[in-house]
């Protein structure tokens, strides 16, 4: 038994035949998190499905992406072997940190996966909808505390967006920064703030438990099996997405950018994506072309705004 | 009772041979790579996860099992033979431990290491089983200000990592903070002493600061020394075995040390290092013998390990019970469920009990393979302080490096090895003791940060911070554990003071 | 940690070491204070906001700065013992030959020159023989920890001349 154990080990490890298409996947992010569960999960597919027999996930972690971000554009130039791995949460990064390196100086392939952020209050909590949520904002934004992610990402921007689409000063919110999804859901869940924003992710084993109260969540249209109104049924004109997609390097020829847009392709539409999808409880949202570079440079725009109302980007 | 007969049943799954071997495997696999300095058993677990995915879910839960007490395990080793701690929550450990592997008695201590990270990881898995519904309460009334209270009475407990100068310890200590300020300000966004460099954002790794500091200033220290030091250390003096003095002196710190240590890893924002910082500063008070303290006391590696395994079974209490992943290995270990089915969250326990009490028994079956392992293992441990230092050295900056590349390879991180390296030997050089830079660098940002937003929740009414009756408590601990020893001090200070007047002219 | 072991004769005599480091300890602080100065205060709801901290360590350290060189300045600083600095390059040497290698040399023979460096600091000053052995070593490890564990160590000539 051991020695089979071992014999898959190193068969696994040491017998990877040499393909046409070899890979190397940028994760800009630590070991664990959900950029580098995603360039894994890509590994995992593009060789079981046959896309790329040799693949490589680095992981160059920092700054909400933008340390990756910026070694990628200028270490892998033209070669159309890197792909990178990145997400929404990069467009806010590349803004607050002013990094001199941009989504525009990559070549951005496919949109991959992404979650909708919910907004939830404790179950015993007297605010029972987002009107309600709404009202105590606009008579007192500062005794309303959100508990979220870090300053200026995806939660944060959704605070402010919220904000201002109900008419209260974006500047006022009483955001409260927290570092792990676990440690904002047990400030939530112990009460100590008045609301909690992340991924809906993040609270669906408690919503169902009862624990907490979901009001709303930010997608366009109300996704299946979640039993709660869109922020904009709720009257906040709002849609945020936290998407994750795959990027190519840039100074690619338009041959070299079809045959991995090709790849990537095959791969979203795979049997053994859509299974990773399911077992990781992420949403297909694959879009790529041109429709996913307009989608790109309005959530830039979009976001840009906000954070300069928030008072984060000057 | 239902709750029994899972756990039988659980018990009975893990100990079918092929399941043993697993957690043997897993155990040994865990080990081995936390036991690289710069490696800490978030990052072992995510590098070993995949291997367990090619067994059938029983045989993989058990196997992580084993890689994740293994992982937590692993860094006490280097620790205290070494003085280069795997990871943040073995710094404690290296304090004493180091001092009595250099008098020759590495052996019993990392007996009673392995022996207390069994006794805590026994009895904490059993109150994992037992207690968590109670203790995750607890711990969800911990909010802001209570954390708050919590790295105030922390930082008082550092002083008992001085050394003998409070000057020099004070120094140290304010090293750490203002290193801890690099980077963006988690609250704001704003970032704070980083100069422009895009790799300081995010602030000073902990683990790269220690290992930096202890095992490179470390080598550059004993080099240093040339031919003077002894050049090779007795490995052994006396038995290599635990006596009975130590047995009587170790088994108070374990449970000791299971107590504080659980709690504080089921709270969301502790930490296992806290844990391992309040139990050293418990011993030292209590102990019957503080001369030895500073120069190898069995107590201070007893407690630490204790409480740091404790914890580590504490943090599977919120993320049992409310699926909260409360540390980046709980994090990583979430993803790692996912993979077994297995949706962690308050419906857990009532949904999927045998994967639940699977996942407890293969804890436990760990623990045990744990001590298997490494009890015999002691006499060749110690072994490795016998090897030639050019040997010895070339291989212990092999792997510290190593650490630091497999978690990010890049010239930065490597030159900040090198920078906190020449830090570290040049404050040794000076007298300034190394733990508490690691230690501020830890609590700095925790207490900050927790101050601000119970400040915020509050909307700047600074009374908050004194009425939850849990924060009055611990304040009210921390004065005294301030006050009371410095009034000890005034009155035994008349001779002293006597003397220092006297060698004034 | 070494301690003051020997009391010197000349324990009265100003020490030097001990003023630069108090000086060292006040330019931190004033760093502290000339980069905080420039970010904005937002504090949102709280009064302390992300400089009130910086600035309290700062003082601090201002503090302990002057408490230095008082103790320095009556010579009641530690006694050092003393230093040899020829091992002390050779390990910083080779620290830093592995960080400028390694990524085009890869992780085997830039660790394998960290570990000759050293152990010629430790006094082995068979070179020829000690960075052959350090590369077997480097590349044994390698092998391990990139190949069967998967941890991302850079590769270079030799790896490739292999995988």
């Amino acid at each position: 038994m051991k020695h089979f154990f071992l014999a898959s080990i190193l068969a696994g490890a040491l017998a990877l035949p040499a393909y046409a298409a070899d890979y190397t996947i940028i994760a800009p992010a630590n070991p664990g998190g959900g950029w580098d569960q995603t360039a894994r999960s890509l590994q995992t597919v593009m060789q079981q499905e046959g896309i790329s027999g040799n693949v490589q996930v680095q992981n160059v972690p920092g700054a909400g992406g933008t340390i990756g971000l910026a070694q990628f554009a200028s270490q892998q130039k033209g070669n159309p072997n890197a792909l990178l791995v990145g997400g929404y949460v990069m467009v806010g990064a590349i803004l607050t940190n002013n990094s001199p390196v941009t989504l525009k100086d990559v070549t951005p392939i496919a949109r991959l996966t992404g979650e909708y952020e919910a907004i939830v209050v404790p179950a015993a909590s007297e605010i029972k909808s987002m009107a309600d949520l709404v009202a105590a904002l606009k008579k007192d934004p500062g005794a309303v505390s959100w508990a979220g992610g870090s300053a200026g990402g995806t939660d944060h921007i959704a605070v402010g967006l919220i904000a201002k689409a109900a008419g209260v000063d974006p500047t006022k919110i009483n955001y409260i920064a927290y570092s792990g999804g676990g440690e904002a859901l047990a400030a939530i869940l112990g009460s100590q703030v008045t609301a909690g924003i992340s991924g809906y992710g993040e609270f669906e084993s408690q919503v169902k438990a009862g624990t907490l109260r979901l009001l709303a969540v930010s997608s366009a249209e109300r996704l299946p099996g979640i039993d709660a109104p869109t922020l904009k049924e709720s009257g906040v004109d709002v849609v945020v997405e936290n998407w994750r997609m795959v990027a190519a390097a840039p100074g690619l020829t338009d041959e070299q950018k079809a045959a991995v847009s090709a790849d990537i392709e095959k791969l979203a539409k795979s049997a053994g994506w859509q299974e990773v999808l399911k077992t990781k409880g992420w949403q297909d949202t694959y879009l790529a072309g041109d429709a996913f570079n307009e989608q790109l440079a309005k959530d830039v725009s979009a976001t840009e705004t906000v954070l300069k109302d928030i008072g984060l980007v000057k | 009772m239902a709750t029994f007969d899972f756990l039988l049943q659980g018990l009975l799954v893990a100990a079918q041979p092929t399941n043993l071997l697993y957690a043997l495997i897993g155990v040994t696999l865990g080990t081995a790579v936390g036991v690289l300095p710069g490696i800490g058993p978030a990052l072992t677990v995510a590098l070993l996860l995949p291997v367990t995915y090619r067994l059938d879910p029983g045989g993989s839960l058990i196997m992580f099992a084993g890689i994740y007490y293994g992982g937590m395990y692993g860094g006490s080793t280097t620790s205290i033979l070494l003085n280069t701690p795997g990871e943040s929550s073995s710094i404690v450990t290296a304090l004493e431990g180091n001092k009595m592997a250099r008098a020759g008695r590495g052996g019993p201590a990392l007996a009673t290491a392995a022996i207390g990270s069994f006794v805590a990881g026994l009895i904490a898995t059993l109150a994992l089983a037992f207690i968590a519904p109670y203790i995750v309460k607890l711990a969800l009334v911990f909010g802001p200000r209570e954390y708050f209270a919590l790295m105030v009475l922390a930082f008082v407990t550092v002083s008992s990592a001085f050394g003998d100068s409070t000057l020099r310890g004070l120094t140290s200590l304010f090293v750490g903070l203002t290193l801890a300020c690099i980077g963006i300000d988690q609250l704001t966004g704003q970032a704070r002493l980083s100069f422009g460099v895009p790799d300081l954002l995010d602030g000073i790794e902990v683990t790269t600061l220690a290992v930096a500091m202890f095992a490179i200033g470390e080598t550059l220290y004993i080099a240093a020394q040339g031919d003077r030091g002894p050049d090779k250390v007795e490995a052994v003096k006396g038995s290599v075995w635990m006596n009975a003095a130590d047995w009587a002196r170790s088994w108070k710190p374990w449970l000791r040390g299971t107590v504080i240590g659980f709690p504080i890893g089921a709270m969301p924002a502790g930490g296992a290092e806290i844990g391992t910082f309040l139990s050293y500063a418990a011993e030292k008070r209590l102990t019957k013998h503080p001369e030895e303290f500073g120069n190898g006391a069995i107590e201070g590696v007893a407690g630490p390990e204790a409480a740091n395994n404790a914890s580590a079974a504490g943090t599977l209490v919120p993320l049992l019970t409310l699926g909260l992943p409360t540390t980046a290995t709980a994090a990583i270990m979430l993803a790692g469920f996912q993979q077994y089915g297995l949706q962690p969250g308050p419906l857990l326990f009532a949904t999927n009990p045998q994967l639940v009490w699977g996942l407890i028994a293969s804890l436990l079956i760990a623990n045990f393979m744990l001590l298997v392992l490494n009890l015999p293992l002691i006499g060749l441990w110690v072994k490795l302080l016998t090897i030639p230092k050019p040997w010895l050295y070339a291989g212990i900056l092999l792997f510290a490096t190593l650490g630091t590349i497999g978690a990010n390879p890049s010239v930065f991180e490597l030159g900040m090895l090198l920078a906190f390296g020449l830090l570290g030997y040049v404050m040794r050089v000076f007298g300034y003791p190394i733990a508490p830079v690691v230690v501020g660098l830890i609590l700095g940002p925790l207490a900050e940060q927790q101050l601000r937003r119970a400040l915020s929740i509050s909307q700047g009414d600074f009374t908050v911070l004194f009425t939850s009756p849990i924060a009055a408590v611990l304040l009210v601990i921390a004065a005294l554990a301030l006050i009371v020893p410095l009034i000890l001090r005034a009155r035994g200070r008349g001779q002293v003071l006597a003397q220092l007047a006297a060698s004034e002219d | 940690m070494n301690k003051g072991n020997h009391p010197s004769v000349e324990t009265r005599r100003p020490d030097r070491a001990a003023l630069i480091i108090a000086v060292v300890l006040a330019l931190i602080a004033g760093l502290i204070f000339w980069d905080v100065s420039r970010l904005t205060g937002l504090a949102g709801y709280s009064q302390i906001g992300p400089t009130t901290v910086p600035y309290a360590i700062a003082c601090c350290l201002i503090g302990l700065a002057i408490w230095t060189a008082i103790e320095g300045w009556r010579g009641d600083f530690a006694e050092r013992e003393h230093q040899e600095f020829g091992p002390v390059f050779w390990i910083v040497g080779g620290l830093a030959a592995q960080m400028l290698l390694l990524n085009t040399l890869g992780f085997s023979i830039a660790t394998g020159i960290l570990f000759a460096m050293t152990a010629r600091g430790f006094g082995r000053r068979e070179l020829w023989l000690t960075i052959p052995v350090g590369i077997a070593f480097s590349f044994f490890v390698w092998l391990i920890f990139a190949k069967l564990l998967q941890l991302s160590l850079p590769s270079g000539p030799l790896e490739h001349l292999f995988f």
